[in-house]
């Protein structure tokens, strides 16, 4: 979008004041804001602004947010690390496990490929992993996801044994937070193949999360999950 | 609902004990922090220990900032489920960001603040939007330092009510409206019946006065 560039130092100033206080909307907005993505003095007037009228903010009232939210926020933070060296065993984990995904996903790539009526290729797809774990149990999970094909392939990698009468769910749980979506049983010992649907693929990207959770065979009764979650991860590019 | 949390998460108790052994960066930073409060400096060092990956620094955090940036979340959506998404959002865009914060630009409380407000607006103004929009104008605006006058909390909110007391009665309200309950231009435009124009330069005016007033 090529707009004319506000004129003068007055008239930029001002236009950072409005972007600050969120007094435009629509088209405006976004042209300020492609301003402000591309030019760091408009950016820094944005935040001098910013900072000039953050005193009226002391005006409003607090008002103290539901209890719950704190474990919300506290599960969307990932776990550090206790020490380097674990760190670092953490890491030589993973590559392994990212390897063995890449090897399960280049398989199955193969399959496609020599596959008559394979999905047409489209753009170089930004693969999505996920690595699924959690600081109580050993369950260790990867996903992978490829946007072009909608394809989800989610492997145990470790802890994630069958328990007699239980199933494992997968939840999807968007990057803008919000409730998780139920996306299918999981089994611990084969590689699980999805094909992610069209509504719901808009929400599998960076920054979502998947979880696994313990439910009934059949999965989860209610649509939410049910049981404990024993392992989560955030969606970040492979 | 269940919470997706892991089952076993870490108790708030130690949370005090584990605060006054600050990483070096954390030092460092208080050192370098401009005087202010002694809280204001406490929550200076309580974000660079977040920005260090501390998850006890980020609960401490938490506790002592939600009132505030709930109420600010409140006050802009006026719906608590939006004011509830917007604060998970800004805090978890704290746990990732925090690093930007510079004390010596401006105070923690008032980078939290401007960042929740912020947060608030992009939702006011993209109602469900794709989050990468949404992502790439706070990347914008949470890296960026506020005012390096803006250190004296006290002294900046006493001068802004004093300029804010020379504009025109008009001007002063919308730029209060605009700025602590979310009004567009449109929406400012509508409320007090005038032609979009008229609205513009009202806040036009005053936003040039007011500059000027507190530059001096």
């Amino acid at each position: 979008m090529s707009t004319r560039p506000p004129h003068g130092a007055e008239e930029r100033d001002l236009l950072a004041a409005e972007l600050a206080m969120g007094l435009l909307d629509g088209e405006e907005r976004a042209e300020a804001e492609a301003l402000a993505a591309r030019d760091h003095d408009f950016r820094a007037a944005v935040a001098g602004w910013s900072g000039r009228l953050a005193p009226l903010l002391d005006e409003v009232v607090p008002a103290a947010p539901p209890a719950s939210l704190w474990a919300r926020i506290e599960a969307r933070i990932a776990p550090p690390p206790s020490n380097v060296v674990q760190l670092r065993r953490k890491v030589n984990l993973w590559r392994g496990y990212s390897l063995a995904a890449t090897a399960i996903a280049a398989s199955l790539a193969l399959v496609v490929v020599t596959r008559p009526a394979a999905e047409p290729r489209s753009a170089p797809p930004q693969t999505l992993v996920a690595m699924m774990q959690s600081d109580a149990g050993p369950a260790r999970l990867v996903a992978t996801y490829d946007p072009a094909t909608r394809r989800l392939i989610v492997a145990a990698a470790a802890g994630m044994a069958p328990a007699a009468g239980h199933a494992h769910e997968l939840w999807l749980i968007p990057a803008a937070g919000g409730k998780p979506h139920p996306m299918g049983i999981v089994s611990a010992v084969a590689p699980n193949k999805m094909d992610v649907p069209m509504p719901m693929a808009s929400d599998v990207r960076e920054g979502a999360t998947f979880a696994i959770s313990v439910e009934p065979p059949a999965g989860s009764p209610t649509g939410a999950p049910t049981g404990p979650v024993i392992a989560r991860g955030k969606l970040t590019r492979a | 609902m269940l919470i997706l949390a892991p089952r076993h998460v870490p108790l708030p108790y130690g949370l005090r004990a584990a605060f006054p052994s600050p990483s070096p960066r954390c030092m460092l930073r208080t050192m370098d922090a401009p005087r202010g409060s002694e809280e204001g400096r406490a929550l200076g060092a309580t974000l660079a220990a977040v920005a260090a990956g501390d998850r006890a620094a980020m609960r401490l955090l938490y506790e002592r900032t939600s009132a505030k940036l709930y109420g600010i979340c409140l006050r802009l959506l006026g719906s608590e489920a939006e004011a509830e998404e917007v604060l998970q959002e800004t805090y978890v865009t704290v746990w990732r960001k925090a690093a930007a914060f510079d004390a010596g630009r401006a105070s923690a409380i008032t980078w939290l603040a401007v960042l929740a407000r912020n947060k608030a607006i992009d939702r006011l103004r993209t109602r469900r939007a794709p989050a990468d929009d949404l992502d790439a104008a706070l990347d914008i605006a949470d890296d960026a330092p506020l005012a390096p006058e803006l250190i004296d909390r006290q002294r900046d909110g006493r001068r802004l009510a004093h300029c804010l007391g020379e504009l025109e009665e008009k001007s002063a309200a919308a730029i209060r409206a605009a700025f602590l309950d979310g009004l567009s231009y449109p929406d400012l435009a509508a409320r007090e019946g005038v032609p979009l124009p008229t609205m513009k330069s009202w806040i036009r005016r005053g936003l040039i006065r007011l500059r000027g007033c507190l530059e001096q």
